[in-house]
């Protein structure tokens, strides 16, 4: 049984109260909050077992080495995939970032890549840098519910489309993207496929499949902490590829002026990593297995279909995104109108937005405790798409209830009266 | 949403729209909001003879450019340049946070820029 109130017990944060009220955190889309199993595993890791790894013969370190290891391993697990596949990085941010670095030296100029308009900024500007290479940055569409324009995306699939990489769930539209098809169709045409699942792994059951090429995401995300993400390889790409970085750690033989490199993962992961991130996303992925994340799913699915009838009631509201819960994850992105604001502004001829500012929503939020983000949430094309400059979002996870969802709704619902 | 002062401020702004005379113009957007206010500002001998603004953007920052052009005008360019941020923000009709310091102290950002624009 899913038992919200249990859940929420699990989570320290979660007890804190602002002002003599409890806190309604609705932006695990930006960062999750702790479990005290993740915490407690920090906190023993570095009590019982801390020490450099793959360096030391004594015992602690080869200690502190499998913990580094297993976690490794129980992230590939967690994902389908094989152990070595799995590089430790800081977050989506530098998985993506490294597969710029290291894939550019294969491409050329009027080479294409394919990326979508709902991307986060980590899934665009490393993508960018090779325009100033002669290499073409394609944008597929989005249709005005809020989908990926698959033909518009088969379009834009051209020869030289050397690399498509795609976001699995909006963090604004909360759209779920097709990425089983989207990555036939990149196989069909040649291209590597890479996933942006920053916002999928941590809400979905998640599979890596034999066409996905790369698969990027963070930590803290999922309940982990921050400054440990992933990037998954297919084992043949990540003996194929360069590394990013370079010094301690990687290496199986420096001469003076010649080096080889250790086999991957470890190739990519130069310097003392992150043990304490690792061990703690392990702990994550563990709690997170207990709760079964087909369950997560449809927890967050529920929470969704709520909170967006309830906002279909109010008609000050906007949202973006898919209408359908079913094909979008637990975030919802929204705008207020206030139409006394907007008829006192109108007759005095002063242009207003149509809507109330999102900060402005956000702050007045932010007065009950309840802690939504606001402004463009990294993703200014999309914003430029929709035509607006900002969004309010409110986002579920794993310890959210209906009552969250309904004090925001009613809170809202505030606005548009005064 | 914030109080009274404030919106009936962000309602009836008193320095909404250019002024009849300007010799200065600035945009200052704000890349974290999207907000986006342009002041048209009238210097005579080094002070402020007349300051209005346009734009959009959140209360905060609307209210904010209004206030500060009320403050402004009839001050020499080096006071107003001058004023001291903590200061401004304290005296705001609402507290403000953090994390809307840009909001409030957009206007004081941009208008140091007049110097620049008058050394030239
Ligand atoms: C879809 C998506 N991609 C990438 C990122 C970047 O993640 P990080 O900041 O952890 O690198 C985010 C985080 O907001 C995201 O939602």
């Amino acid at each position: 049984m899913y038992d919200v109130r249990t859940i929420r017990e699990d989570f320290p944060i979660l007890n804190r109260e602002v002002n003599g009220k409890r806190i309604v955190y609705l932006d695990s889309t930006a960062t999750t909050q702790k479990p005290r199993k993740v915490i407690d595993a920090i906190v023993d890791y570095y009590e019982n077992y801390n020490a450099n790894v793959h360096r030391s013969v004594y015992k602690l370190a080869a200690e502190a080495t499998d913990l580094y290891e297993n976690a490794r391993k129980n992230v590939g697990d967690f994902i389908g995939a094989k152990q070595e596949e799995i590089v430790f990085t800081r977050n989506t941010t530098e998985s993506l970032n490294l597969l710029s670095y290291t894939l550019e030296s294969s491409m050329k100029k009027g080479d294409r890549i394919l990326i979508s308009e709902m991307e986060h900024h980590s899934n665009i500007l490393p993508w960018m840098r090779l325009e100033e290479k002669g290499i073409l940055l394609d944008y597929a569409k989005i249709d005005s519910n809020g989908y990926l324009d698959i033909e518009d995306f088969k379009k834009k699939l051209k020869k030289e489309t050397r690399i498509v990489s795609i976001v699995h769930q909006s963090n604004v539209l909360g759209t779920i993207n097709p990425i089983d098809e989207l990555s036939s169709l990149a196989k069909e045409n040649g291209s590597i496929f890479i996933v942006d699942a920053a916002q999928s792994v941590p809400h979905m059951p998640f599979r890596v499949n034999e066409n996905f090429d790369y698969v990027a995401f963070s930590g803290h995300k999922m309940l982990g902490p921050l400054g440990i993400g992933v990037l998954y390889g297919k084992r043949e790409n990540l003996e194929n590829l360069q590394p990013f970085l370079r010094g301690g750690e990687m290496i199986k033989d420096v001469d003076f002026h010649k080096v080889s490199f250790e086999d991957s993962p470890i190739k990519f992961e130069a310097g003392t990593p992150n043990v304490e991130g690792a061990v703690g996303l392990s702990a994550a992925i563990d709690y997170l297995q207990d709760l079964g994340m087909d369950n997560v799913r449809t927890h967050e699915k529920q929470l969704t279909k709520y909170l967006m009838l309830k906002f279909a009631d109010n008609k000050n509201i906007t949202v973006y995104g898919p209408n359908e819960a079913e094909k979008r994850g637990g975030v919802v992105a929204f705008n207020v109108k206030n139409s006394q604001l907007l008829r006192k502004a109108k007759n005095e001829g002063i242009r207003l937005d149509d809507f109330i500012h999102s900060h402005d929503i956000a702050s007045f939020l932010d007065d009950s405790n309840v802690y939504v983000r606001s402004g463009h949430h990294c993703a200014q094309p999309l914003m430029r798409t929709l035509k607006v400059t900002g969004t309010a979002r409110a986002s579920f996870y794993v310890y959210n209830d209906f009552e969250d969802a309904e004090i925001l709704a009613s809170k809202l619902g505030d606005i548009g009266v005064q | 949403m914030y109080n009274d002062e404030v919106m009936e401020r962000y309602q009836n702004p008193r320095f909404y729209g250019k002024p009849g005379k300007y010799n200065i113009s600035l945009e200052e957007s704000s890349t974290t909001c999207g907000d986006h206010i342009h002041f048209y500002i009238e210097i005579e001998d080094g002070k402020v003879k007349d300051i209005g603004f346009e734009g959009n953007g959140c209360i905060i920052s609307m209210v904010s450019s209004d206030l500060f052009c009320e403050s402004a005008r009839g001050k020499t360019v080096e006071e107003v340049v001058g004023t001291d941020p903590d200061k401004y923000v304290s005296e705001f009709p609402v507290p403000i946070s953090p994390g809307r310091l840009n909001c409030a102290l957009l206007p004081l950002k941009s208008f140091k820029k007049v110097q620049e624009k008058l050394k030239k």
